[in-house]
């Protein structure tokens, strides 16, 4: 089915399931190019390539809710599939999650999201790797390890409500982790477009802070201290809570917005949290969601405000509310995060702690309790000691150790300038700027 | 469809042609399926079925990996073609070249054992078994509400063939199951306590008999309702600490297990899930008391993580990477045995068609002892048996570590007192090896699915132990 386009092979699917006996079908045909040159000790370690054509499905009949998610490879032979799952649909009861895929709405689709640069970048990103590598190593670093991806994507989605929608994109994702003797630091990018300029601010940044936290680091006493993360750091925390505005989060239990309703205040005023896929810079962007409902965007959090929890039509339907453009079909999902700019520069926010961290990077943030926010996450890289608003001396690595809604509410002051992370440890990407968060508890390992 | 292993034949000569010092093609076919429920009622049921081929090439001293889910020759031609090119073109951004070490490959063909195949039972029987779940926890709480509760049970099975320019030829079929739950109980005053547990196991549908699953999850119900009601702060100052068989078994996954993945060691994954504290030349440093020896064992039947070849053809072994307090064995790849200059010990796994194989542990646990629960308390004079967790996690480093106890109970006087909340052990690596001095008896595993890589890869691991005795340590108490 290779030869056919995206949206013809899912509209091709959607009127197999038909025709065979479900109520209702939605397809969603991935074609995915990319490639990946993986860093390790300043060289390669690995160049990974894929070209795979995927398609995933919604099946409803009687109310009964079915997935599936094929390969090329057994596209061809849906109709097994199908009469598979018409078989499961017989044995199961109707799902209390349903309610009929949505009718057709206009989409205006998105422009911008495709940059030929990544596509051509492809064939070889050997002189992109080395040019990152150089960059890092000339500022400063001893060795650095990384990731360059460059992907295109074809989306094509058809439902039996009579959509049918396609949209392409490309997408880079660059981040570096830079060594000097025993300090290291870390830094991120993702963009629809393939800009030099932007991969090596990464590498520099990463060398930049694995040079501001030479020294030995000294061990930190466990307690409270006052908090400038940074966008990494942010990046990662805020994707905890673009999950937990899932509705269906909420409905499962994996949410601190569980005993939330929108309009309760949640976090501190001077924060607000968008879902902002209809913004083509934005790694993650994209015009329609899963059910063909386009997407708009929207904040989830306003000046301190749950103003929204994410919905697909199953989700609002039970709760009451409306679709926001947020369908995976049964989990609705953020699309990419934006925290809107604050007032205050770097050096202003540091100038404001009398005794704190900067905190440039985190890992392994993990939950007692999803409903009350018990978390805790590792700090990694760079991580220095500030007292009476100056940076003092690197610290060994700490575990900050708190409640989410704690922290949310807690915001300070928020960063000028925003950068657009994407990582391993944050997905879906997000644009952020450094933030201050006052009497946050931080603690270290017993020897 | 099963792949013609003609095709990865081919593809295999094909990149040796165009001048691969080694080539490798892996068919790999994932097929799965799952029930979810919330409540008493099923939301959803789907099917999974990744199917393709992945390439991997040594060209120049770089190495490629190229995958594609269409199975045709043209498809699998591209990828070799493309593997190598890319390969080559940055060879010349090595600075020493990628070799794998000598091995003596399997030729192959096995299968885990599955007594009662996965459609021996109705959909709706297995539907009801997670209903159960949701009646036995809402019958087993008193003054809780259950404020959530939703379960999944998913089958699937793996089959690979995997065939190299060494001479490997190995296929082999792996079915496993798993079941698991996450609820929530709601007191008015007390606030929530949260619960997620699985079940996982290679086999077939015979596990469901030993599992008990709405049974135990009823009694973990009741346990929990009195830790949220009823529950103290731990002690601050240094007691004994009985950590159960649950948290053992992650503490060696992540602390020992880890660590010694060989191409953590050399920074391979530096930019990702980090380094470890164990450094090239660190074997035979002491790491913890006698009583610590860790096996990581991809052959023990009816694992989750099991296998009898890896993706690189090398057959399975038992790997004491720990020994006796001290560190004794890394876990390797053919990559990183050329380093080490050493033979691989068989860790080379990958998830998927779609992804590299990559050093992974299989089933980690800590070697049993000779004491029973009630010898490992009953000279406890003040201390804390931790038996479940929730929240846990490790450096990138793999040394400072922390894991808050979910059911725990004070011991006082040799005897389990009342309930602990949420009990924090923040310790390092070397601090909790050092402190066990006595080990339980009774081996008990539990399923994970272990994450590393990049693109980030889960592949399906046991980890486990006894339970084991801590002497003097401070816990940790979370923020209110």
């Amino acid at each position: 089915m290779r030869e056919l386009g995206v949206s013809e092979v899912a509209a091709k699917l959607v009127r197999d399931a038909i025709n065979r006996g479900f109520d209702e079908a939605a397809a969603r045909v991935v074609g995915l190019r990319a490639v990946m040159v993986k860093l390790a000790n300043s060289e390669v370690s690995v160049v990974q390539r894929w070209n795979n054509l995927s398609a995933s499905l919604y099946l409803a009949k009687g109310g009964r809710i079915l997935t599936t998610t094929l390969s090329a490879s057994s596209i061809d032979r849906i109709g097994e599939l199908v009469e598979r799952c018409l078989s499961a649909a017989s044995q199961l009861k109707p799902s209390p999650l349903y309610a009929p895929l949505p009718e057709p709405a206009p989409v205006e689709p998105l422009s911008g999201l495709v940059d030929k640069a990544v596509i051509d970048g492809m064939a070889d990103p050997a002189p992109l790797a080395e040019e990152l590598i150089g960059e890092a190593l000339d500022e400063g670093a001893e060795k650095v390890a990384g990731t360059l991806a460059l992907s295109y994507y074809e989306k094509g989605l058809a439902t039996s409500r009579g959509v049918e929608l396609r949209e392409s994109s490309t997408g880079v994702e660059g981040y570096l982790r830079a060594f000097v003797g025993e300090s290291s630091g870390q830094w991120a990018v993702g963009s629809r477009r393939l800009e030099r300029g932007a991969l090596r601010l990464v590498a520099r940044t990463a060398a930049s802070l694995a040079l501001k936290a030479r020294g030995e680091p000294r061990d930190l006493k466990p307690g409270t201290y006052d908090l400038v993360l940074s966008p990494m750091v942010v990046g990662n925390l805020v994707d905890l809570v673009g999950m937990m505005s899932s509705a269906l989060a909420v409905m499962m239990g994996f949410s601190i917005f569980a005993r939330a309703k929108p309009g309760s205040k949640v976090a501190s005023e001077r924060f607000t949290l968008l879902d902002e896929p209809r913004n083509p810079e934005l790694l993650g962007s994209t015009a329609f969601d899963d059910e063909g409902m386009p997407t708009r965007n929207k904040p989830i959090i306003e000046a301190g405000v749950l103003k929204t929890l994410l919905h697909n039509t199953k989700t609002a339907a039970k709760m009451g509310a409306a679709s926001t453009g947020n369908a995976g079909w049964i989990r609705p999902h953020p699309w990419t995060l934006h925290i809107p700019a604050g007032d205050a520069s770097l050096d202003e926010m540091i100038s404001e702690v009398r005794r704190g961290l900067l905190v440039t990077n985190n890992w392994y943030t993990r939950l007692q309790n999803y409903v009350e926010g018990i978390f805790s996450t590792i700090t990694r890289d760079a991580v220095i000691y500030i007292e009476d608003g100056e940076l003092k001396h690197p610290v060994a690595r700490v575990r900050i150790a708190d409640r989410l809604p704690t922290l949310l509410s807690n915001i300070e002051l928020v960063g000028k300038e925003l950068h657009d992370i994407s990582w391993w440890e944050v997905k879906p990407p997000v644009r952020a700027p450094y933030i201050l968060v006052r009497s946050v508890h931080v603690s270290r390992p017993f020897d | 469809m099963i792949v013609h292993e003609d095709v990865l034949q081919r593809a295999v000569d094909l990149a040796l042609e165009l001048g691969a010092s080694y080539a490798e093609a892996r068919y790999h076919r994932l097929a799965s399926s799952s029930i979810t429920t919330r409540y008493g009622d099923v939301i959803s049921y789907g099917e999974r079925l990744s199917e393709g081929i992945g390439v991997r090439v040594l060209v120049d001293g770089a190495l490629g990996f190229s995958a594609t889910n269409s199975l045709d020759w043209e498809h699998a031609r591209e990828a070799v073609e493309e593997a190598v090119k890319l390969a080559r073109a940055h060879a010349r951004l090595m600075k020493s070249r990628i070799e794998f070490a000598e091995a003596r490959v399997g030729r192959a063909k096995y299968e885990a054992v599955s007594l009662k195949p996965f459609d021996s039972m109705s959909l709706e029987d297995k539907a009801s078994l997670l209903i159960d779940v949701w009646k036995s926890v809402g019958e087993a709480v008193r003054e809780c509400k259950v404020m959530t509760l939703m379960c999944s049970f998913n089958e699937s099975v793996e089959e690979k063939t995997v065939i190299n320019s060494d001479g490997a030829y190995v296929v082999s079929k792996v079915p496993r199951l798993s079941v698991s739950y996450n609820f929530v109980l709601l007191h008015p005053q007390r606030g929530t306590i949260q619960r997620r547990f699985s079940y996982g196991a290679s086999g077939g549908l015979e596990l469901l008999d030993e599992w008990r699953v709405a049974e135990e999850a009823s009694e973990e119900a009741a346990k929990l309702e009195r830790v949220l009601v009823e529950g103290v702060e731990p002690p601050r100052e240094p007691v004994d600490v009985v950590v159960g068989s649950e948290v053992v078994g992650l503490i060696v996954h992540e602390s020992c297990g880890h660590p010694s993945e060989a191409d953590r060691i050399l920074g391979r994954e530096a930019a990702q899930a980090g380094m470890s504290f164990i450094k090239p030349g660190m074997l035979g440093a002491r790491i913890g008391s006698e009583h610590a020896t860790v096996i990581d064992d991809p052959t023990v039947p009816r694992s989750y993580g099991f296998y009898l070849y890896d993706d690189e053809g090398v057959p399975a072994r038992p790997r004491y990477l720990y020994r006796e307090g001290v560190i004794n064995e890394h876990l390797h790849n053919r990559w990183t045995a050329s380093v080490f200059k050493v033979e691989s010990n068989a860790a080379a796994r990958a998830m998927d068609y779609n992804s590299e194989p990559i050093i992974r542990m299989a089933n980690t646990y800590l070697k049993p002892g000779d004491y029973s629960f009630e010898e490992l308390i009953e000279d406890v004079e003040l201390g804390v048996y931790i038996r479940s967790y929730m929240e846990w996690n490790i450096d990138d480093v793999r040394w400072g570590q922390r894991y808050v106890g979910l059911e725990a109970y004070m011991i006082e006087g040799g005897e389990l007192g009342k309930p602990v909340r949420n009990p924090v052990l923040e310790i390092t690596t070397k601090g909790f090896y050092s402190r066990i001095d006595a080990v339980g008896k009774e081996l008990r595993f539990y399923p994970g699915t272990c994450g590393k890589g990049e693109p980030a890869q889960g592949v399906p691991v046991w980890f486990g132990g006894p339970d084991v005795r801590l002497r003097r340590v401070t816990l940790g108490v979370v923020a209110r």
